[in-house]
């Protein structure tokens, strides 16, 4: 409900009436001191009236200089915030009814008027609290309403009242008109009416205000509207109560306390000063001991009040928060009641508390515990932002090596379109020359031919086995375990392949995972002198693993040969690839690849 | 009585050069195509007696020539076909074969340049022969393990089996060793009695036999 500045962050819209806040600090200690006047001018009169005892004169006056000191206090802690002034106006109505009580004919009638005048006051604090302000156009017309009733129909009646009726020593009605009309019953009646509709809307819209809202929010409106309730079921029983035997005096006390009880429950949910301090030293103490992030808004929820709570680490270069994953975190929309507390440490934005507006209530609290968490915070920002930069140096990684799977099949598919074509055609004619040539030909000429063939048919042998080592056709035609059976068949040495079936998987990965194994077999026949190798392809567990074992000499230097390269590579797919090599023990080399399918 | 040929490969430059060369020796090129569709559409209206294919061709560029030429294989029996591939693998052989080994052949590409050897493959496969290019086969021979039985042949048994996977008669191997048929024959029991294998004594199903246990033990750790 509280309507933040544009920039969503902890502003007091200032709803001052137009005045400085000095100028309304006065004011409003001028009118406490009024209504203080007034109450020590008609409380003695209160007190010797006949049918008012002395426990209800204190209750008057209790009630009525509490809402005049509560208000005061109220509006000097918040000066922005009508609450307080309504609070004074409360305590000066309160007072201003019990003129009627006084002995001079024209204070009785201002009395006689006004009986009825913090009613329209307690209407306005009520609807308004805790903000101060009327929000929407049914609480403004509601609370119209209520001043309407309680200082422009409640006084009429005054012209049917005839006090000497009862007491001949009494004060005079100035504005009799009617006496004992008839019409007297009805204009009562009707005004009870008005009044019992007033009061439940009223308390509809409390209801509706507590239902929506949040946390904070209901902190707030709690004190409230606990007493409120006590003091009216007090009331309401002892109403009931009254013409029978089951002593409905007690009743009367429970609303007459709780209605003292009532300006401090507003001045406490105005204010919330000492659950706020309690939960900041909590925090201290806690902020001594490493936090995770988790732990680190838990604790800062809880000293807020405000489980909604979420924490914001600033990316400088990104502009903008992001969350402990390093994920972007959007600033909450203006309507949406969330507000974002920035926290700055040495000049520098660390983070943001993204929290319920409520919280902006306690600016004390809130200013405590982003000062506190501020250490804590900038570690995490540091974290989170190494996190964030970490995870764009891992995908351009794996993008690298897709890069170079697919840039080695391209230049096979060239060589094999362009120019392993072209030599073909080109041996084709020379021995196209050769053959027209005759046997009867030129021998010089035959033999120039001859060589010039041999060496097209060299060219393309070569040709041949470097496109196979870039990137064997068949790795991208027949998968992995196809390439590894063709790329075995042609290994000199006795290798037993074993696989588990195996499906087709992403070209870095299958291409990957083939180069191991070439290099692997490549390092046993070059040094290992083995007898017999032994390759095994298996995908289990979302992972893909191929393993090749030889019983040769062993002590392979793992950071030397070409599987230093493939490393790097099998790490930037989140892969590992382990040697070892025992001397007289073989070597086994493994890659893992992890591959979560789709 | 010439031969009719269909002539499929997507480079234009092999079409003419392979054209050329078969023209000098007496072939007919009825129809050529430069991918599968158009291809098929040739051989359906001009059912030669054998098909060059290349094996990579339009439209997906990676097994379509071998794919088409199952299906030709499968409609077009009495057509042979002669698959061309600038790469052997020898898992592809023995889809092409399949369940017999008629009026098949399967040949590097650069062998096309060796004439003779071209022309006298696709002669072979024309007539219902087969024709294996000796590099697959000498792959196939080469890869072997410790304890197997292809040791214990001699050194002309063992050239009397390649080109026996290479899908030539007994006539063509008497012809090529320059040995007498008779000779040729007791070299090949001794071989199948050695290799622990049925006598064949039909050509197709003995080079099937024969490619299927040189590709046995690689075909055994398969387990597709």
């Amino acid at each position: 409900m509280i309507s933040v500045a544009t920039i969503g962050s902890c502003k007091h819209d200032g709803s001052v009436i137009g005045r400085t806040v000095l100028a309304s600090r006065a004011i409003v200690i001028v009118t406490a001191g009024c209504g203080v006047l007034l109450a020590a001018a008609v409380l003695p009169f209160k007190a010797q009236a006949v049918d008012h005892t002395l426990g209800e004169t204190i209750f008057g006056g209790t009630a009525g200089v509490l809402f005049l000191g509560a208000g005061v206090v109220a509006h000097l802690r918040r000066p922005d915030n009508n609450v307080g002034l309504l609070m004074v106006l409360v305590g000066l109505g309160w007072f201003a009814e019990d003129l009627q009580f006084t002995r001079l004919p024209v204070t009785y009638t201002a009395g006689a008027m006004l009986y009825a005048a913090s009613g329209g006051f307690i209407a306005h604090l009520v609807v308004a609290f805790p903000d101060g302000r009327l929000s929407t156009r049914g609480q403004r017309w509601l609370v119209g309403a209520a001043y309407a009733t309680a200082f422009g129909l409640s006084p009429l009646q005054v012209v049917f009242v005839d006090p000497l009726f009862y007491d001949q020593e009494h004060p005079p009605n100035l504005l009799l008109v009617w006496p004992g009309h008839p019409m007297e019953e009805v204009f009562v009646s009707v005004l009870g009416v008005i009044g019992a509709v007033l009061s439940a809307a009223v308390v509809v819209v409390l209801a509706r205000r507590w239902l929506s809202a949040s946390g904070p929010r209901r902190r707030v409106l709690a004190p409230v509207l606990l007493t409120s309730l006590i003091g009216g079921l007090g009331l309401m029983i002892h109403s009931a109560l009254e013409y029978t035997d089951l002593s409905p005096h007690i009743w009367m006390l429970v609303y007459r306390v709780s209605f003292c009880v009532l300006p401090l429950a507003f001045l406490a949910g105005l204010l919330r000063v000492r659950l706020g301090r309690a939960g900041v030293a909590a925090l201290l103490v806690e902020l001594q001991r490493p936090l995770s992030a988790s732990d680190l808004r838990d604790r800062l929820a809880t000293a807020l009040g405000d489980q909604s709570l979420q924490i914001g680490y600033w990316r400088p270069g990104a502009g903008r928060l992001v969350d402990a994953q390093g994920l972007a975190l959007d600033p909450p929309s203006p309507d949406s009641g969330r507000v974002v507390t920035n926290v700055d440490r040495e000049g520098r934005r660390v983070a943001g508390l993204i929290h319920d507006a409520a919280v902006c209530e306690d600016e004390h609290v809130l200013r405590a515990v982003t000062a506190a968490a501020g250490l804590t915070l900038d570690n995490q920002r540091l974290t989170a932002e190494i996190r964030a930069q970490l995870g764009e140096v891992h995908a351009s990684r794996a993008r690298i090596v897709a890069a170079v799977t697919e840039e080695r099949r391209r230049v096979e598919r060239d060589l094999h379109d362009g120019v392993q074509q072209g030599l073909v055609a080109a041996a084709i004619g020379v021995r196209a020359v050769a053959q027209r040539l005759g046997p009867s030909g030129d021998e010089e000429i035959r033999t120039l031919l001859r060589v010039c063939g041999e060496g097209i048919d060299t060219a393309l042998a070569d040709l041949r086995a470097l496109a196979r080592g870039l990137h064997p056709a068949i790795l991208s035609e027949d998968g992995l375990v196809a390439a590894l059976t063709a790329l075995i068949e042609r290994t000199p040495v006795a290798v037993e392949l074993d696989v588990t079936p195996v499906p087709r998987l992403p070209a870095p990965i299958e291409s990957t995972a083939y180069l191991v194994v070439a290099e692997a077999l490549t390092n046993t026949m070059k040094h290992a002198g083995a007898g017999y190798v032994w390759v095994s392809v298996a995908h289990q567990d979302r992972c893909l693993r191929v393993e090749v074992r030889d019983d040769g000499a062993g002590g392979a230097d793992p950071n030397g040969s070409g599987l230093l390269g493939l490393a790097d590579r099998v790490r930037a797919l989140d892969g590992e690839l382990v040697i070892r090599s025992e001397p007289a023990q073989g070597t086994t080399v493994t890659a893992s690849l992890p591959w979560s399918g789709v | 009585m010439t031969i009719r040929v269909v002539l499929a490969d997507d480079a234009v430059l092999i079409r003419t050069a392979i054209g050329a060369l078969l023209r000098q020796y007496d072939f007919h090129i009825v129809a050529e195509a430069g991918d599968r569709r158009s291809l098929w559409e040739a051989i359906v209206a001009t059912e030669p007696d054998v098909a060059i294919v290349d094996v990579r061709m339009p439209p997906n560029n990676r097994l379509d020539g071998l794919e088409a030429a199952l299906e030709i294989r499968s409609a077009y029996p009495g057509i042979g076909t002669l698959v061309l591939s600038q790469y052997l693998e020898s898992r592809y052989l023995t889809t092409l074969l399949g369940e017999n080994a008629r009026g098949v052949g399967y040949l590097l590409k650069e062998r096309v340049s060796g004439a003779n050897t071209f022309v006298d493959a696709l002669n072979r496969v024309a007539a219902g022969g087969c024709a294996i290019d000796p590099e697959v086969v000498s792959l196939m021979l080469a890869s072997r393990r410790r304890d197997d039985p292809l040791h214990r042949l001699t050194a002309r048994e063992r050239e009397v089996l390649a080109l026996m996977a290479e899908g030539r008669s007994n006539q063509a191997i008497a012809q090529r060793l320059r040995l007498t048929p008779k000779t040729v024959e007791s070299h090949i029991s001794s071989i199948f009695l050695g290799l622990d294998l049925p006598p064949e004594p039909d050509n197709h199903r003995r080079v099937l036999a024969v490619l299927a246990y040189l590709r046995h033990p690689t075909d055994r750790e398969q387990s597709q």
